[in-house]
């Protein structure tokens, strides 16, 4: 009988080691940020809300924050566009071809950030392939400053962040149903009402994950940020890094890093709401 | 006894602990660990250091490269039992860790070294054991008439080809107070330097954010002209890119790069043998020569090659030619010109 009780019982015990691991490398570290915060300064020798305080009447923390997330939302858009696209492509394509896209797919997540960045180093660049191709074609008279640029790297963003989108988005359109597109062709609606009132309702929650996926990465992506965008452009990471090191400011870092992860968390919850409520508009 | 499950599982668990931290097992007797910089910097310190370290003593080490300021955040996470034996810094740094005691003083009495060291470099909190040196670098395909002086960047003719970096590394804020003193500032009075960064703008092609990364921008060609870390050039320069470096007329920065005891070491004899080994004239002349060509400290090495030929020929040329800076007062300041660069150069 002993035995016959607890299945969902075992399952709980199941995700203990996993708590033990967060408490230990997760919530302890996040406590020791929060305490570090309220510190007022550098030498951490007096407690207060200095950091605080100043992050709200400096004029320039809060913009470098809503900068970094309108980023977010840009490279999120930009992956959204291209993924939806592509997933859609893919589950139409025969078994041989899909093999083959989602080797190219996910290609981008088996090379290491660095080395992506890189190659987006040489595409951006002067002499790079997109000013040489321009150039060649005549279609320009001297090289684009690409490299260093917003837009330059809210695309090379995209490329590195695009496997977060496509494959939630893939798994969501495989599980739709094709009847139900084709009965709604067959009730008289055309392709394009089709899509917004079939297809990418039920594929909502595949877009909300990728969305989410996409958008985390894209913020916090120190690396590309940096090398891609440039010493002109600051976001939140190198900031944080910036005040961490660089000036061994740890209250003041640990200050913008908790406001930081707030700020994210609101939009992902917003976000999830939105979903939420689009979810609703559907269904009725 | 049987092996339970509850012993087997133990057991696993203490192994995988053991794979996950392998200091745990031997914290009493480790081996000495230098924290150098990551890039050229270890693999001299590899090929010519470490055989030096252990002909002397005997001993094996281990390098561990990272940047000056994460060897601070290191050390000043595990004060009583710090992962590192001895530092090295720039400059900035350097008094940072001296003045959060992290340091402990180097035994002089006992260094066999440390007097031949020129006075520059004579510090027992950390004696310097090279200098690098920032002048200005170029590519020689683009740029055909050799640049001399600070005041070159500003030329028209380089209007979109310069590139600087942000002030979070010490090249870039050297930099700063170089430009601020050229035009009447010090490091006390930075306001000119800013200035001439304004009148440098529509010249800008790259601000980079690190130091490293200018060497990328040179390879692609976005950049012509840039001030530049002399060993950074001889890098690049041995790998092909066209990239030339030259001493402007002002001087060359001069950025002392010093060895430091770590406060609380287990290892404080070795940490004291390793810098006096680091000091000598034999390791410094072999560092000196291509391929790692790093500025010596010691006043017994004769200067040769490419260093004698580009910076100095003896010590007395190179006091003469090198700029050092006042790295004291520049720390006092350097927060707020941090959040002012990043707010002025913003676009």
């Amino acid at each position: 009988m002993k035995n016959a009780v607890s299945v969902s019982g075992y399952s709980v015990a199941f995700a203990a080691p996993l708590a033990v691991y967060f408490l230990l490398f997760f919530v302890a570290p996040l406590a020791v940020l929060v305490f570090i915060s309220f510190y007022a300064d550098p030498q951490l020798g007096r407690m207060g809300l200095d950091q605080y305080r100043t992050i709200a009447t400096d004029g320039f923390s809060l913009p470098v924050l809503a900068d970094t997330l309108w980023l977010g939302v840009q490279v999120t858009l930009l992956c959204l566009l291209l993924g939806y696209a592509l997933s859609w492509s893919y589950v139409r394509s025969p078994p041989p071809l899909q093999k083959v896209l989602m080797l190219i797919i996910v290609m981008p997540l088996l090379t290491s950030v660095v080395v992506r960045t890189f190659a987006w180093v040489v595409i951006l660049g002067r002499q790079g392939i997109v000013n040489s191709a321009l150039l060649d074609l005549g279609w320009i008279d001297g090289p684009l400053k690409l490299l260093y640029t917003r837009g330059g790297l809210v695309v090379a963003l995209a490329n590195v962040q695009l496997p977060l989108m496509a494959l939630p988005l893939i798994t969501a359109l495989q599980k739709l149903d094709p009847n139900l597109e084709d009965a709604s062709a067959a009730l008289g609606a055309s392709a394009f009402r089709t899509f917004f009132r079939i297809t990418l309702p039920l594929t909502l929650p595949g877009i909300v994950a990728g969305c989410l996926l996409t958008f985390a990465a894209s913020i916090t992506a120190f690396i590309s940020q940096s090398l891609i965008g440039g010493g002109q452009m600051l976001f939140m990471p190198m900031y944080i890094y910036q005040q961490a090191s660089t000036l061994q400011n740890w209250p003041f870092a640990a200050a913008i890093s908790l406001v930081f992860l707030v700020a994210v968390l609101a939009c992902v919850a917003l976000f999830n709401q939105l979903g939420r409520m689009s979810r609703g508009h559907a269904a009725g | 006894m049987n092996p339970t499950r509850r012993h087997l599982l133990g057991s696993a668990l203490t192994l995988g602990a053991m794979q996950l931290f392998p200091g745990m097992s031997h914290a009493q007797a480790r081996k000495l660990v230098f924290a150098t910089f990551t890039g050229s910097w270890e693999e001299a310190h590899r090929d010519v250091l470490v055989p030096a370290f252990k002909k002397a003593t005997g001993q094996d080490m281990l390098l561990d490269a990272m940047l000056s300021v994460d060897q601070i955040a290191k050390v000043s996470a595990a004060r009583s039992n710090p992962p590192i034996d001895v530092m090295l810094h720039d400059p900035g740094p350097a008094l940072t860790a001296i003045s959060q005691d992290l340091v402990e003083p180097f035994p002089v009495a006992g260094s066999k070294n440390f007097k031949d060291l020129i006075p520059e470099a004579q510090d027992p909190m950390g004696p310097s054991m090279f200098f690098q040196v920032v002048g200005l670098t170029y590519n020689p395909d683009k740029i055909k008439t050799p640049p001399t002086s600070w005041a070159d960047l500003f030329k028209p003719e380089y209007k979109g080809r310069v590139g600087i970096t942000n002030l979070n590394s010490t090249l870039g804020t050297g930099f700063l107070v170089e430009l601020a003193r050229m035009n009447g500032g010090s490091e006390a009075n930075v306001e000119p330097g800013f200035k001439a960064i304004e009148r440098l703008k529509p010249s800008l092609a790259a601000v980079a954010a690190n130091p490293g990364a200018l060497a990328a921008l040179y390879q692609q060609g976005q950049i012509d002209i840039s001030p530049g870390n002399f060993n950074a050039i001889q890098i690049l320069k041995a790998r092909g890119v066209p990239v030339e470096f030259v001493a402007p007329k002002e001087g060359a920065i001069a950025f002392k790069t010093s060895i430091h005891i770590v406060k609380n070491t287990p290892n404080k004899e070795l940490a004291a043998a390793l810098i006096d080994v680091a000091l000598s004239p034999e390791v410094q002349t072999r560092l000196m020569q291509s391929p790692y060509l790093v500025v010596p400290t010691n006043g017994k090495v004769k200067m040769e090659g490419e260093i004698a030929k580009v910076l100095a020929k003896d010590t007395a040329e190179l006091k003469k030619k090198f700029v050092f800076q006042d790295w004291k007062k520049i720390n006092e300041q350097r927060p707020e010109w941090i959040a002012r660069f990043n707010r002025e150069i913003k676009v």
